[in-house]
């Protein structure tokens, strides 16, 4: 009898304990890749088709290579409606077991930086959020490669004055942009160089409820009569500002944007009207690619994407998607190759962030050539400053104008050190990275 | 001394030195006023026969240039595109009436607001399963809206008005006016007003509260889609239009919220001067985008001197 309750005791310790074991063992197949998303709200027309190329890379690892090196990719979305509490929210409702997090927006990124610090989660923010990110010395969980905003200001800049700074001496520059920390970000360096080059620059801001409606923007372009307009835009105020400024016959030879601001969908308000509006781009979407042709195959033919319609493929915020899922993948697949492990922890992913190295070969292997600049990153260099392409509406499409354009490092890297110091002094105490020698 | 001439003589001498500069900055003013007020009429419209500050009027605007847009996409010619984007907004407004608001009869104001708060999110959640979140071109040639423009050359200088712009402007004026006539020449018209004044009575005389809420829904569709139209030409069809539903509440706030007469003053003072004040003021003096506030302050300083705003009913209650 005893042995019998002894046996049932027995067999109920181990239901109980498989029972708190099973989705241990569960969460070891896969490797939970958060993305803290907005397919609604005002900012969803440009949200959707990045977070749509974002889960279709993922797919696509899963499908066809049964996830990176067997470990299946556990890819989650939460929406934040590009709204910062929702963001935070969204942040503290996937920490637990991500092994890395996608805040979406300057704004949210700027709020779960500190956080990152304490929970020891990576942050992975292609192309935005603070610039001075750049300096992993200081920021030793963020990461914005392949290039920065002050990156691309200075792009921009260096373009238009046909690479020599000195010719802006007298002529006038405006800045339109979201009046949002995103848009506000690249302002301190415009203002650095206006100051040593002798041009004005005028920044004109647009609220969120005028991002439709931006005449009073448009009129004050009229009256300052500008050389250039640059835009810092996103969501709808993109196409606001290309309606706009074909409505008011603003030269679109003189207007350029952030590469957030080179959108397919919002060209399409314009159409014709917008042929010679260029962009600042890290990346180009090349229709006809390895990656694209798998993509189709194994994703779009499957039903697995949600994409609108067909032509989505080929916009540049589509592949830009993929772009950026296939720096996540990257990463994770540097730190298993480096810890000799297949699921690997936020530590482990944080050094496969700051360990990419997306050069040509590179991007010949995966089916990519052609569809971002090459980039490296290091301890001390989290952004990795790849550059980016002038890309130009056609009427139809974007098409790539210019070769690969280098942001101006000697002017910006200062800058970028003496706003860290100041964000790690306004943060105290804040962590330095004293493990990076470089 | 300085900041003084800046605010009191510059944007003044500015105006004079550019007249025609000037024209335009009022004409857009005008069009932005006549589209604040389209907006309003939606709130208002749904507030005078229920009492409900209808938080949904944002989203139904996205809802129903999505469908319009959708049908036509799905190879529904524009000229019938319209007229089913109407039996939609029709549905809508009897799937409203039916579901959320018939069950709530009675319930204090604030459960009908959150309703409509619930309405929101459905409408928000159900436009993008089937439509989508991307941005979608308004088929505004296709509903043979012209596209061109008019360059006017007074005081030596240009001013550009916009056939779409001219063409809101009427539409507005039209909408605006029908709307009038209905409410106070019609039979259902003079029923809403009369639910308005007071819901007991109503009832009692035989007015059936379904009905007219159904009906005012759909006007509220209705002009839902005409701002939707307008909206959406000038820089597609998203989500993002849910936001300009926020331009009417300083309308309403200075307006009135029952009134219609309110809600197209306002809406065309608040239009008008917002623009004066961010083109001579706002810009040159405060960095701009005067836009997202000065409209509430005009509010405010209303609703010091007139809490009910400048057209609202005083209500007086005994106790």
């Amino acid at each position: 009898m005893q042995t019998m309750m002894r046996m049932t005791a027995l067999s109920a310790a181990f239901a109980a304990a498989a029972a708190f074991v099973a989705p241990a063992a569960l969460a070891q197949d896969s490797l939970y890749v958060p993305n803290l998303s907005y397919r609604t709200g005002p900012f969803a027309a440009t949200g959707t088709p990045i977070m749509n190329g974002q889960r279709d890379y993922m797919t696509l690892l899963n499908e066809r290579d049964g996830g990176i090196n067997g470990v299946r990719i556990a890819y989650d979305e939460c929406e934040t409606g590009y709204n910062t509490e929702k963001g935070v929210e969204c942040y503290e409702a996937t920490k637990a077991n991500a092994i890395v997090t996608q805040p979406w927006s300057t704004g949210i990124t700027l709020q779960v930086l500190p956080r990152t610090n304490v929970d020891q989660i990576p942050v992975l923010a292609p192309g935005y959020g603070f610039s001075p990110m750049a300096d992993g010395k200081v920021f030793k969980w963020a990461y914005n490669p392949p290039s920065s905003y002050w990156d691309g200001a200075s792009m921009l800049l260096n373009y238009v004055a046909d690479g020599d700074l000195s010719s802006l001496n007298g002529k006038k520059i405006v800045l339109i942009h979201l009046d949002a920390p995103y848009g506000r970000e690249p302002i301190p360096l415009f203002e650095k160089y206006a100051a040593e080059h002798g041009f004005t620059f005028l920044p004109i801001p647009v609220g969120v409820t005028e991002m439709q409606n931006q005449s009073a923007q448009w009129l004050q372009i009229r009256r300052e009569n500008p050389d250039f307009v640059f835009m810092w835009g996103w969501g709808a105020m993109n196409a606001g500002a290309l309606t706009e400024a074909a409505r008011t016959r603003f030269p679109m030879e003189k207007f350029l944007g952030i590469w957030w601001s080179g959108h397919d969908g919002d060209m399409a308000a314009v159409g014709e009207q917008g042929k010679g509006y260029r962009a600042v781009s890290w990346n180009v979407p090349v229709s006809d690619s390895p990656l694209m042709n798998d993509i189709r195959q194994h994703v779009i033919e499957k039903g697995l994407s949600q994409i609108g319609n067909q032509s989505e493929l080929d916009w540049v915020f589509y592949q830009r998607g993929l772009v950026i899922s296939m720096m996540a993948a990257e990463a994770i697949k540097a730190a298993q190759e480096e810890f000799d492990a297949t699921v690997i922890t936020p530590e482990q992913m944080r050094w496969g962030l700051e360990n990419l190295n997306i050069d040509e070969a590179k991007l010949e292997e995966l089916g990519m050539s052609g569809m971002v600049v090459p980039f490296q990153t290091t301890c001390a260099n989290h952004t990795g400053h790849g550059g980016g392409w002038i890309i130009e509406w056609d009427g139809s499409k974007f098409e790539r104008v210019s070769d690969i354009l280098s942001p101006d490092r000697e002017v910006i890297e200062p800058l970028e050190a003496a706003e860290a110091a100041k964000y790690a002094e306004a943060n105290a105490p804040w962590p330095a990275n004293d493990e990076c020698s470089l | 001394m300085d900041f003084l001439h800046s605010v009191l003589v510059k944007p003044f001498t500015d105006m004079a030195a550019a007249p025609d500069f000037l024209l335009q900055v009022l004409w857009e003013g005008t069009v932005s006023g006549v589209l604040y007020s389209l907006i309003a009429l939606g709130f208002v419209l749904i507030f005078k026969s229920s009492r409900i500050f209808n938080f949904a009027q944002g989203i139904m605007v996205v809802f129903a240039a999505l469908t319009l847009v959708g049908l036509y996409e799905r190879g529904v010619p524009a000229w019938l595109a319209l007229p089913l984007t109407l039996g939609v907004m029709f549905i809508l407004a009897v799937a409203i009436e039916r579901v959320v608001l018939r069950p709530l009869v009675n319930q204090p104001d604030i459960i009908l607001f959150m309703a409509t708060i619930g309405i929101t999110l459905f409408l928000i959640g159900l436009g993008e399963t089937i439509f989508g979140g991307e941005n979608k071109r308004m088929i505004t040639q296709e509903l043979g809206i012209p596209t061109g423009s008019y360059i006017f050359e007074p005081f030596g200088g240009f001013v550009s008005i916009e056939q779409r712009d001219i063409t809101a402007v009427v539409g507005a004026i039209v909408l605006v006016g029908a709307l009038l006539l209905f409410l106070n020449k019609s039979k259902m018209g003079r029923a809403i007003r009369a639910l308005g004044d007071d819901h007991q009575a109503a009832l009692s005389v035989g007015i059936s509260l379904s009905t007219i809420w159904v009906l005012v829904w759909f006007i509220a569709g209705m002009i839902a889609l005409a701002t939707g139209i307008v909206w959406g030409s000038r820089a597609g069809v998203s989500f993002a239009l849910e936001v300009i539903a926020l331009k009417a509440l300083p309308v309403l706030m200075l307006g009135g919220l029952e009134s219609v007469t309110g809600a197209i003053i306002g809406g065309l003072m608040i239009g008008i001067l917002e623009k004066l004040f961010e083109i001579y003021w706002g810009q040159p003096l405060l960095g701009g985008n005067t836009e997202a506030w000065f409209a509430y302050m005009l509010a405010l300083l209303v609703l010091l001197f007139r809490p009910q705003g400048l057209f609202g009913e005083k209500i007086i209650e005994r106790v």
